[in-house]
């Protein structure tokens, strides 16, 4: 099945935070007010009761002065996830059409996944001691709705489709804003870590957006998974099948050689 | 099939762990293997019937932190009410030499149980010299690296990723150690009479005078004796 993709295009995002409102309405989250911090930012980060933001980030650029730039942050949906791969009760799945759904009663809230994911995206939730992240409101879609939060956006910055036609009309739009004005505009999410299933025009470099511009998954990751884990834990068979071939030639060996003279040798 | 030595009251016995040591040791090995075989819940990557006999996946989880908190403080235990007996410890360690090395040399074919000359022995031989060593490191490594994974939010995220493969690297070392270790100070027909030794405290005269000599003669030995008198 083709991937249905969340495309947000920073180009005509004006910040109104309505995705935000929509996100915490259609999943009954609860408020979280955190201190004003001189901007005009929510939230420093997404949380356990807020799936989404939109950072409101300031540069200054020595020719155009200052720019103010708008991104809708929440889960990337990656095509080869980290939380995934860490995760020890395989809480995570990913869905035919490329969503990331984490199930909440396998969740032990062992955070790992918070630690591997390239983006810190999943939150620690203390009250039900699980971590909580976005869907991809796969409940909505599997009914055939859009996101909720894509269903809100009135300037059309939100899009849900088909990734390959979204990915087509990124291409589009990013020509087109180098050719007017935008000229180290870009897409996000295209290739990065093999491929996001969330796509983003922006109108600079992902840096300017506070984005890694070349998300890894942290080295000690898959150093733990793919090696440590898999591969050392046989020596803990190796270990008892020594004592247990000990425990037989020992006492084989004492009725040749004769007693042990009651835990002596000689 | 004999298990374990008989332990003999009518022979002649000499101390070789106090009180405080052995409860230490076993208050450790407790909580060890609860720690243990819940971790290796998640380390197995979900064994649900390891989980159910904890009462599930959560009850688990919750019983690897009781027990980790309960071993952590057995070893506050052991370092305020026998902190001699710690330095006495490492102090032995030490003294590896010679001996130990030709103890090692030879161990793997005692093990098996064929008999064989070992050298005069301090009080832990090289091989338990061996595992203090091994065992007593990933201890502290399980111990350290576990709080941080239970608390994550107040470390640095760098720590919190590097604590996974240690945690799980330290468990493995130490299980592979405390499988042997266990057998030998056990069911082991060579070693076995040392189990006394940590459960009651004693061990017989003449066990501890052939299989640790130089400790045998320093501490029970006719010069000590006589130093010990002046
Ligand atoms: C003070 C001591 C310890 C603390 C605080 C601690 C804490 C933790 C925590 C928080 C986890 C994450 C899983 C969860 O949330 O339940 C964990 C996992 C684990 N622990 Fe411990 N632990 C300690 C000692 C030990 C010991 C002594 C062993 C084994 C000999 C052990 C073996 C494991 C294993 C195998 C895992 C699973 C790791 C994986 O998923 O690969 N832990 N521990
Ligand atoms: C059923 C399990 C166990 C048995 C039967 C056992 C038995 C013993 C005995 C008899 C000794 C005294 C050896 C001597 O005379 O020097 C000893 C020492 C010791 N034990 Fe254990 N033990 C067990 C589990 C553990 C565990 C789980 C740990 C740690 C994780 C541990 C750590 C040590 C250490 C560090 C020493 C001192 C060094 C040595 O003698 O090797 N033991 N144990
Ligand atoms: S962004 Fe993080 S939480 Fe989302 S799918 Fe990727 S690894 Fe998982
Ligand atoms: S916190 Fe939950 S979802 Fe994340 S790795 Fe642990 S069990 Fe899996
Ligand atoms: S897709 Fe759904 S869960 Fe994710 S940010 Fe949008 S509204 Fe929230």
């Amino acid at each position: 099945m083709a991937y249905l993709t969340n495309l947000y295009d920073s180009s005509r995002c004006t910040a109104c935070r309505g995705c935000q409102v929509a996100c915490k309405n259609w999943n009954q989250l609860p408020a979280v007010i955190e201190p004003f911090r001189g901007n005009y930012q929510t939230h420093e980060d997404t949380n356990a009761d807020t799936f989404t933001i939109v950072k409101m980030i300031e540069t200054e650029d020595p020719v155009d002065g200052v720019i103010w730039n708008f991104l809708k942050y929440q889960c990337m949906h990656c095509f080869d996830p980290a939380c995934l791969k860490v995760c020890p009760r395989d809480a995570y799945t990913k869905t035919s059409w490329g969503a990331t759904v984490h199930d909440p009663d396998k969740c032990i809230g062992c955070q790992y996944c918070t630690y591997a994911c390239p983006f810190e995206i999943p939150k620690y939730r203390k009250r039900e001691d699980i971590t909580t992240k976005c869907t991809l409101c796969a409940d909505r879609v599997e009914e055939g709705l859009q996101p909720a939060c894509a269903a809100t956006c009135a300037p059309g910055a939100l899009m849900f489709g088909n990734r390959n036609e979204l990915l087509q009309y990124a291409e589009d739009r990013v020509k087109h804003l180098r050719a007017n004005g935008f000229p180290r505009a870009t897409i996000y999410g295209k290739m990065e870590l093999g491929g996001l299933n969330k796509l983003y025009v922006l109108t600079d470099t992902p840096d300017k957006f506070g984005l890694p511009v070349d998300p890894k998954v942290p080295g000690q990751i898959p150093f733990w998974k793919d090696w440590v884990q898999p591969y050392i834990g046989w020596l803990i068979p190796l270990a008892l099948a020594g004592s247990a071939t000990s425990f037989v030639t020992t006492r084989i060996l004492a009725n040749k050689h004769g007693k042990h003279d009651e835990g002596g040798h000689e | 099939m004999q298990l374990l030595p008989e332990y003999k009251q009518d022979v002649p016995r000499v101390e070789r762990f106090n009180m405080v040591a052995r409860l230490t040791h076993w208050g450790h090995t407790v909580t060890f293997l609860l720690c243990l075989f819940t971790g290796l819940v998640l380390f197995l990557d979900g064994v649900d019937w390891l989980a159910a006999i904890f009462g599930g996946y959560s009850g688990a989880g919750l019983v690897h932190r009781i027990s980790a908190v309960i071993m952590t403080l057995v070893i506050v235990f052991f370092v305020v009410f026998d902190f001699k007996g710690i330095i006495n410890w490492i102090k032995d360690i030490l003294r590896f030499g010679l001996n130990d090395i030709k103890f090692l040399l030879v161990f793997p074919l005692e093990f098996l149980g064929f008999p064989v000359k070992v050298p005069p022995q301090t009080r832990f031989n090289g091989g338990e010299k061996g595992n203090s060593i091994v065992t007593s490191t990933c201890v502290i490594l399980l111990v350290l690296s576990g709080y941080i994974m239970w608390f994550p939010a107040i470390f640095p995220a760098g720590w919190v990723r590097v604590a996974y493969p240690v945690h799980d690297i330290a468990m493995v070392f130490a299980t592979v150690m405390v499988c042997m270790h266990a057998y030998l100070g056990s069911f082991h027909p060579g070693s076995g009479e040392s189990f006394w030794g940590m459960w009651k405290g004693t061990v017989r005269s003449d066990w501890a005078e052939h299989h640790h000599a130089t400790w045998y003669e320093e501490t029970y030995g006719e010069k000590a004796q006589t130093d010990e008198a002046e």
